[in-house]
């Protein structure tokens, strides 16, 4: 018995957008305001007595952190007391960061799950030339697929700069087009080809060939749609293409280059989802005064000296924040800005990097049409799981849902603006 | 169809799990011992007790009851003072596990134990490289893998998505831009030069080269002023032969070391180490290398362990009289080529003939041609995919990829460009990226795949694949034999590596940077010997067949040079990796003591007996401590001298609900922590506050010497002094050794663990291993059911 494609996904109880081409024109209908989401993750932790203030409400007090932020006060709200349910302390925590998948700190049978960014490209992602952009100052990323594979991040700004906004030559764009036609017919035959092993399969097995199987024509539907646009002009930008900083050592240039992409992709309306996880490297940054690596000085072990160069580097990370969100702010669309319509959320997947906990952690959430200018402070031993805060920017974001992994609902207190 | 079946069984399982309450024997256990904390609102330690059913197939309700168990064997629950008898908890035991083993076998005959996996990263690079027959790092493209109980070769932690599917196109695309030659034979030149031409030696301000006509002299190790060779620039990428002349001079006699890399050495980018080397002091050495290159590579020079700029230029590289490396000229012949076009090509195409195929920026572009061009695609991509899959492949199997070719032919593509669309579909395709294995025995050919990519990382060879074929691999007498033939091949290096990496958490090398004040003599050179030890100390453990104590315990080992003063082993110079018996008094021997352990089980600045005791338990005995409870806050480490981390742990030890877990958990832990961060021996923790200044060479240390260290404790109720006592203890129980790496070696080979229902194949394994020895225990392992059964 031979069976389609499409009914082998259906039954594997995939729901696809079918069809996606009709919907793969750039169809910002007239009304529709675009509605973005930006999450940054600095992974080892965010000192907490330099970031965390203990008054709650509109008139809590500057902290060494915040106080880098001060002219943006208005713009954003302090997040306390948050914390994932079921991740416990350590670096694995990184893998539920946007996903809210529970205890990959077992790693044994340990599945992720969809990460916000792409529940939201899956809805909403047909609307830009990229889905969402997952970036990252090293190898590994934010953005997980709804099978649990990693989304491989962008590491390098200049092809990344290229693929937004540098025009091939003709023959590029000949060449670009044969190749992603090459890609969608290779796609197809491996796609007939293994409809005739799943049905050799047992059922365990089957799954890991639905998961191929829908993979396939996942892709084949991206690349179909990367040829429509591959037929358009790429938006012009005034910036000058980057350099890669190719001192892996580097932080901080490295995280600048992001935050200026990520600027210049929003901007333009390249896509409206984004994540960057940044670099934690273990190398020593060039910055003045600092002379221990990054992940050395989160083991602090209240060691002062330590505690003073860790604060160096914290400092140095809030500086580039305040200037994305100083970008995003003074560019202007459709008489709002940029921020106004984007959700930018910095934060940590540890609260501390001595002691790995992931309870209370520390965030920063900036744009979007939120009421902003406040201190939301939960109680970390009772608090909502972080989950809510993610239903709360879906839902501003567009995407009609109301639940998100462990979440109980969307975040109380935070309210549009409007 | 199928679909349908496995819905109905699943609806099935769930209805049977509603008529499967506890009763009897086990409910009344749990109700006089259990349930009385492990209850209601708020269960103790968050584990709830009360709902568990008798169904073993709901995996919650299975974890529970495996976990609990586990407690109740180990002793650590009920708290002490309450412990059941003996035979009730014998007989809870005896009936959970026949239900879990039912489960188990039920699941096993409708899908095997192991469940569908496709190859990892280094599985995917190696098995491009051995099908092409080229040199290329493709694992770069790929995302990395995730792993499931400690290894990348389980399928139920591997997912495909979108995103790997068009990184395998991409990777693909590359690996037949390598594999085929579009062009005439590149012309491979020999050039020599010397290291005076070199533009950092011409612009430096420092004095630190002394430049002669027939060498340079360099003195310092300092990393700015290692030389890079940037007159050697390949305009093509390929295997090049490089020759280094050096000596050692002014040395007293001794060699000196250098180390050299290749890469494309822009600022802050990665270089590939291709090794540390000795220099002599009496004449100059050649060294000779063949290495592959990408264009714009470039190769390095670094001596090693000579002093640094500030001290040379105090007098200036003329008048110094310190150690120095001579280096008479760098010599490079290449692009390396037997044949032409090279033997990737005609692996793929045989002998059609190239023509002429111009594009606008290379004129003397060549592609391949054929007059049948039908006939010759449907051969090139039999042929192609028969290798690929690891299996003899039918016609039909490969239409589709034929029939892609014939269609792109029909759309005017060029016989080579279309063939190309068939290669690549071939190398996206489900049956080269995934191992086919279907329930119950394995065929000959899958089991062949599962053999090599145990044993080599990589895919069976012709003659694995001939005696698969003619079906004798199965054959336990030909299974052995080809088992011995491929561990004794250069390619079992990939197993000393792939697995004793991630058995023994290498891969995370690394993960932290020691704090360059309290370990100020840590350098990338210990680091490199460190994980060279290891790998060597493997493969002789399985080329000698040695005991599986050896885990734990050895009067050898391997170091060089720089690894042997870190140990405190006297007599042992250069950069060469060598094995060298272990005095007793060093306190070393075996995986447990390797700095290279002790260095991962760390983090750069303080060493926790938590860590380390989980390490031991999980790595070395087979059995993992349970996860600590939710919302336990961690501790926070403190360096600063004033308070050490047994007085830190001491108050969870005290608290009851830690203490039952930790005390099992620890020992091992403060058995290591006669060892630093580094793996270096220590009688005091090395402080950057309160402490004892400390003095070596003359030279005042950084950091002080603080309080002294506690290694002593008590395992499995038997009191031990310090490691050496401790590996006493370890030691009494062979077997239980051999159990734990058999299963490690079944969870790595066959991308599963062993179950409950396997436990007495475990043990038939380690019974089946003459005298315990570790190659005997592979070869067991391979024989067994649970190798030779998906």
């Amino acid at each position: 018995m031979k069976l389609s494609r499409r009914t082998v996904l259906r039954a594997a109880g995939v729901s696809l957008a079918l069809p996606a081409l009709e919907a793969s024109a750039p169809a910002k209908a007239p009304a529709e305001v675009p509605r973005r989401m930006v999450f940054i993750c600095t992974p080892l932790g965010i000192h907490p007595p330099n970031f965390f203030p203990k008054k709650a409400g509109t008139d809590y007090e500057g902290t060494p952190y915040l106080d880098v932020l001060k002219d943006l006060r208005a713009d954003f709200t302090v997040l306390s007391g948050l914390s994932h349910v079921g991740v416990d302390s350590g670096h694995d925590s990184i893998f539920s960061y946007l996903t809210a998948a529970q205890h990959p700190e077992r790693r044994a049978g340990f599945r992720n799950t969809i990460s916000v960014d792409q529940l939201a490209a899956e809805k909403l992602g047909d609307r830009t030339r990229f889905p969402s952009l997952a970036m990252a100052g090293e190898g590994f990323g934010l953005s997980w697929t709804r099978s649990g594979a990693l989304v491989p991040p962008e590491c390098w700004p200049a092809s990344t700069f290229a693929k937004l906004f540098i025009e091939g030559t003709r023959d590029d764009v000949e060449a670009q087009l044969r190749r992603l036609r090459d890609g969608r017919s290779v796609l197809d035959a491996v796609g007939d080809q293994a409809k005739g092993a799943a049905k050799a399969a047992s059922a365990a097995d089957r799954d890991k060939l639905d998961e191929y199987l829908t993979s396939v024509r996942e892709l084949e539907q991206r690349l179909a749609r990367a040829e429509e646009w591959a037929r358009k002009p790429k938006p012009k930008v005034d910036a000058k293409p980057p350099q890669n900083v190719t001192n892996s050592a580097d932080l901080l240039a490295r995280t600048r280059l992001l935050f200026d992409l990520t600027h210049l992709a929003l901007q333009t309306d390249s896509t409206r989802f984004v994540t960057i996880l940044l670099g934690g490297a273990s190398q020593v940054p060039p910055i003045p005064g600092v002379t221990f690596d990054h992940h050395n000085l989160s083991h602090h072990g209240q060691d002062p000296e330590k505690l003073k160069q860790l604060a160096v580097v914290e400092t140095e990370t809030f500086k580039l924040l305040r200037d994305l969100l100083a970008k995003l702010k003074g560019s202007k669309e459709d008489g709002a800005t940029v921020l106004d319509r984007t959700s930018v959320l910095f934060g940590s997947n540890m609260s501390s990097g001595n002691s790995h906990s992931c309870a209370n952690l520390p965030f920063v959430l900036a744009g979007g049409g939120f009421k902003h200018g406040r201190h939301l402070a939960f109680d970390p031993k009772s608090g909502p799981p972080l989950a809510n805060l993610f239903v709360s920017l879906l839902q501003r974001a567009g995407v009609p849902t109301d639940k998100f992994g462990t979440s109980t609902g969307p975040l109380k207190g935070l309210e549009p603006s409007e | 169809m199928k679909r349908t079946v496995a819905l109905a069984v699943f609806v099935l399982v769930a209805s049977h799990a509603d008529a499967q309450p506890l009763e009897g024997a086990p409910k009344q256990f749990l109700a006089a011992h259990c349930v009385k904390c492990h209850s209601g609102e708020k269960p103790k330690g968050g584990v709830a007790l009360d709902a568990l059913t008798a169904d073993f197939a709901n995996p919650a309700n299975r974890d529970k009851w495996l976990a609990a168990l586990g407690q109740l064997r180990a002793g650590t629950m009920p708290p002490k003072g309450d412990a059941p008898p003996a035979k009730d908890v014998a007989a809870l035991t005896e009936w959970a596990e026949a239900r879990q083993i039912a489960v188990e076998l039920e699941h096993r005959k409708k899908h095997g134990r192991a469940t569908a996996r496709r190859l990892n990263r280094t599985e995917y690079e190696n098995t491009v490289r051995d099908l092409l027959g080229i040199d290329a790092e493709l694992r770069d493209l790929l995302p990395p893998d995730a792993t499931a109980n400690g290894f990348d070769t389980s399928g139920d932690a591997h997912h495909v998505s979108p995103f790997l599917m068009e990184s395998y196109l991409e990777a693909a695309d590359k690996a037949l831009g390598f594999a085929i030659a579009n062009g005439p034979r590149p012309a491979s030149t020999t050039k020599k030069y010397a290291l005076t031409d070199e533009r950092i030696v011409k612009v430096s301000t420092e004095s630190v080269y002394r430049k002669r006509e027939s060498e340079l002299v360099m003195f310092s190790s300092s990393a700015w002023n290692s030389v890079v060779v940037g007159q050697f620039y390949p305009s093509v990428r390929g295997r090049y032969r490089v020759r280094i002349s050096a000596q050692a001079v002014q040395s007293d006699g001794k060699p000196v070391a250098f180390r050299l890399d290749a890469g494309p050495m822009l600022m802050g980018t990665k270089s590939r180490l291709v090794g540390y080397f000795d220099a002599p002091a009496n004449a100059p050495k050649v060294f000779e290398f063949v290495l592959p290159f990408e264009a714009r590579d470039h190769v390095r020079i670094s001596p090693y362990g000579l002093a640094n700029a500030q001290t040379v230029t105090k007098t200036g590289a003329e008048t110094y009289t310190g150690p120095g490396l001579a280096v008479q000229f760098v010599e490079v012949e290449g692009p390396l080529h037997d044949t032409w076009p090279p033997a990737s090509h005609t692996r793929i195409f045989g002998d059609l003939a190239q023509g002429s195929a111009p594009v606008p920026n290379n004129r003397s572009r060549l592609e391949v041609t054929s007059n049948k061009p039908e006939e010759d695609a449907a051969l090139v991509l039999k042929r192609f995919a028969g290798r690929a899959f690891r299996r003899t492949v039918t016609d039909a199997e490969v239409e589709p990829f034929v029939a892609l070719a014939r269609k792109r032919m029909a759309e005017k593509y060029s016989f080579e460009a279309a063939v190309r669309v068939g290669l690549k579909a071939i190398l996206v395709s489900p049956d080269f990226l995934f191992l086919t294995e279907t329930p119950g025995k394995l065929d000959d050919f899958a089991l062949a795949s599962r053999l090599s990519y145990f044993l080599w990382s990589a895919p069976p060879d012709d003659e694995l694949l001939k005696v698969a074929a003619a079906k004798q691999l199965s054959e336990p007498a030909v299974l052995r034999a080809q088992t011995e033939r491929m561990l004794n091949s250069p390619k079992a290096r990939a197993f000393a590596h792939n697995f004793v990496d991630q058995w023994l958490n290498l891969r995370d090398i690394d993960f932290t940077a020691p704090d360059h004040r309290l370990y100020p003599e840590f350098d990338e050179a210990l680091k490199t010997a460190m994980l060279d030890e290891a790998h060597l100390y493997f493969a002789e453990l399985l080329k000698r067949d040695l005991s599986v104590s050896h885990v734990v315990a050895s009067d050898f080992t391997f170091v060089n040079g720089r690894l042997a003063r870190h140990y405190g082993m006297p007599g042992i110079d250069g950069m060469e990796m060598r094995r060298a018996p272990l005095p007793a008094d060093l306190h070393r021997g075996g995986f447990l003591t390797m700095a290279g352990v002790l260095k991962v089980t760390a983090n750069g600045t303080n060493t926790s007996p938590v860590v380390r005791g989980a390490w031991v338990l999980d790595r070395v005995l087979g059995a993992p401590p349970a996860p600590p409870p939710a919302g336990v806050p961690a501790v926070e480490p403190d360096i600063r001298g004033a308070t050490t981390i047994r007085d830190q742990l001491a108050k969870h030890r005290n608290t009851p609900a830690c203490n039952t877990c930790h005390t099992h958990i620890d020992p091992p832990g403060f058995a290591l922590e006669s060892f630093d961060v580094i793996g270096g021996w220590r009688t005091n923790y090395r402080s950057l506050g309160n402490g004892k200044p400390v003095t070596i060479d003359g030279r005042r240390m950084p950091y002080a010497s603080g309080k002294a260290i506690d290694p002593a404790d008590s395992f499995e109720g038997a009191k031990f002094a310090d490691i050496d006592s401790f590996r006493e203890l370890l030691l009494k129980d062979t077997d239980r050794l051999a159990r734990a790496l058999a299963e490690k070696l079944v969870t790595y080979s066959t991308g599963a663990p062993p179950g409950v229902a396997d436990r007495a194949e475990v043990r038939a394994i380690v019974q089946r291993a003459e005298k315990r020895g570790v190659r005997a225990l592979v070869h067991e392992v391979i024989q067994s059911t649970l190798f030779r059964e998906k």
